[in-house]
């Protein structure tokens, strides 16, 4: 199976603190990786490398086979925009626009602004009737599920989600899964989820734990 | 959606959702715009208000001959004293006038003399009443100016002399008779109360004084040429007269121009520093709230360039809203100003848009500018944390 994410001796450090510490990774495409760890784990640090948000410290760390060094600020924003769906935490919708435009935001940025089909993407994540609804109008669950439509529309190769349910109740928790599994079926992109959550890490076709920027439990590639 | 109409609405849409900040800062630009715009409106017409200005004090250079001391006054003013009569010569005051291109500027020729009337003299003074009218635009006339054989009287000669418009004078000079019917009687509150005012080539021909005058007077385009200088030219040509500034109209005409635009530029740059300074503060805070936004449009494949041109449209848009504003409001300021200050309606002068327009966008640019950097700086990841400072590695 053909690597989606191959990081090697990956390290990230922010002057004398090194949040990732030589990590030695594999992700085989279209798998559901879980990454959980304490916070100040390093498991952010790596969802900003792997996303392209940021650059590692030295190893080397290549994404559907682009060697990620390589890539100036110009070729990450493309590597942003064209290969990685970013879910976060906090949502960050843009609050003076609709549910449908912080959607038809992503477009705009990866090629066009299709209306039509960024009102497919909310209708596919259960909020066909919240269109024109602004961030504030909908709840935490209707908001992630929004941030979720915007980080498919583009069909990404990778997904990444960091702490995607962390400020959700139990059933709109299942809701975003049960989500993020279906979209998963359909698109078949990798997904590499950020969670303190076991019932959540579950959910995953394996499951690594980072602490203190290094590799604990969890194998480097897929059994 | 086609992305020019995409960028237009997500600019409409956050200038909205911020609307009490963007009505501020058009307010700021458009102040700003304002003094500019009234400033250019107003110096470009205050040569011709102060011009016309100049024409409700009468003229600004008088000609008088050089061994002449007479009394030189109007509407009030006295500018100097008469003593022994002498002449100019008509033909050659013309054309000296023509000479110094000044053939076509307004001016009068004036013969004062004195002519038997009753049982004494009465002093005459002989003009053409379609000059007088253009350049003393004060006299006030009771009854008609004058047409052919007419002549108009002071009001307190005729009090003195019991005159009614409609009464035949029979004048007596140096060398004939002449009647003359009264049309109107003036009043000026000044030295002419108390003359009679006649055709001029009549009183040269009863004063045996053909194309022969007393004195002229002139007046000339100040904002054009300074009257001293246009009086130091006919000077040089005329050199048996003496040309004189009526210093007090043309140095209140020179000082009111200058101090207007010193006032007006002081004013003008104090407003545009202030508003540039406010207008920075207000586009700062702006993006630290927005930094979160910005890190956001970086996260989903947004490159600086894609993100700074969101905010330099919305500069733009506030730039251009701003210009047009002060446009409108400057154009007002120049009409107040040309009413209160000369009482008379003010110019719409469209030339001044792209001024206007240029300065609230200059503004709104260079006070922004600080502000667009950091947009341009900011880490993706430290903003999205709410981490404001632009990080290193950016």
């Amino acid at each position: 199976m053909t690597a989606c994410i191959e990081a090697r001796q990956l390290s990230r450090s922010y002057g004398d603190i090194t949040a990732l510490k030589s990590l030695d990774l594999e992700v085989p495409e279209g798998e559901w990786l879980t990454v959980m760890g304490h916070s100040g784990s390093g498991k952010s640090t790596f969802l900003n490398l792997v996303g392209g948000l940021d650059r590692p410290t030295s190893g080397e760390l290549r994404i559907g086979g682009v060697d990620m060094l390589t890539l100036d600020e110009s070729g990450l924003a493309r590597f942003r925009r064209e290969y990685v769906g970013i879910i976060f935490q906090q949502h960050h919708l843009i609050p003076h626009l609709s549910a449908l435009e912080n959607v038809m935001m992503a477009q705009y940025f990866h090629s066009v602004v299709d209306e039509a089909e960024a009102r497919s993407a909310l209708e596919r994540v259960g909020l066909g009737a919240r269109l024109a609804n602004r961030p504030g109008e909908l709840s935490g669950g209707e908001q992630q599920r929004v941030c979720i439509a915007r980080a498919v529309i583009n069909s990404p190769r990778l997904l990444l989600a960091d702490e995607p349910t962390g400020n959700l109740d139990h059933q709109n928790t299942r809701v975003v899964l049960d989500l993020l599994r279906e979209l998963r079926a359909e698109e078949r992109f990798t997904i590499v989820l950020v969670t303190h959550n076991d019932e959540v890490a579950a959910w995953g076709d394996r499951t690594i734990r980072l602490d203190d920027g290094r590799l604990v439990s969890g194998t480097m590639v897929t059994p | 959606m086609g992305r020019g109409r995409w960028l237009f609405h997500i600019m409409a849409r956050s200038l909205f959702w911020r609307r009490g900040r963007s009505l501020l800062l058009v307010l700021m630009l458009a102040m700003a715009s304002s003094l500019v715009t009234a400033l250019g409106v107003i110096s470009a017409s205050i040569g011709t208000r102060v011009t016309q200005e100049l024409q409700r004090y009468g003229a600004n250079v008088v000609i008088v001959p050089a061994a002449a001391r007479m009394d030189v006054g109007s509407g009030g003013m006295n500018f100097g004293v008469v003593s022994e009569p002498a002449y100019l010569d008509e033909g050659a005051v013309e054309q000296a006038l023509a000479s110094a291109g000044l053939g076509q500027a307004a001016h009068s020729l004036h013969l004062r003399s004195a002519l038997h009337y009753g049982n004494a003299d009465v002093p005459v003074e002989g003009v053409h009443f379609d000059q007088i009218r253009k350049l003393f635009p004060w006299w006030q006339v009771q009854g008609e100016w004058p047409t052919a054989g007419g002549a108009v009287v002071g009001r307190d000669l005729a009090a003195r002399l019991r005159l009614k418009t409609g009464d035949i004078l029979r004048l007596k000079g140096v060398a004939t008779e002449i009647s003359v019917r009264i049309d109107g009687i003036v009043a000026t509150g000044g030295e002419e109360d108390r003359s009679l005012y006649l055709d001029l080539p009549a009183l040269q021909e009863a004063a045996h004084l053909s194309g022969r005058v007393t004195q002229v007077r002139l007046l000339t385009d100040a904002g054009r040429e300074k009257p001293a200088a246009t009086a130091a030219r006919i000077q040089t040509l005329l050199p048996g007269a003496s040309v004189r500034e009526v210093r007090q109209v043309a140095s209140t005409s020179e000082g009111l121009l200058r101090k207007v635009q010193l006032l007006l530029l002081i004013v003008t740059l104090v407003v545009v520093v202030a508003c540039g300074a406010s207008v920075a503060g207000t586009m700062g805070s702006t993006v630290l709230e927005r930094s979160r936004e910005i890190g956001l449009l970086k996260a989903l494949g947004g490159t600086r360039g894609h993100v700074l041109l969101l905010f330099v449209i919305e500069a733009v848009v506030l730039g251009v809203l701003g210009g047009v504003a002060g446009f409108l409001a400057g154009s007002g300021i120049a009409f107040l100003a040309a009413w209160s200050v000369f009482a008379t309606a003010g110019e719409f002068l469209p030339r001044f848009i792209p001024a206007a327009l240029g300065v609230s966008l200059l503004l709104a640019f260079v006070s922004s500018a600080g502000s667009f950097m950091a947009v341009f700086r900011l880490d993706p990841v430290a903003s999205l944390r709410g981490e404001y400072h632009a990080h290193e590695n950016a």
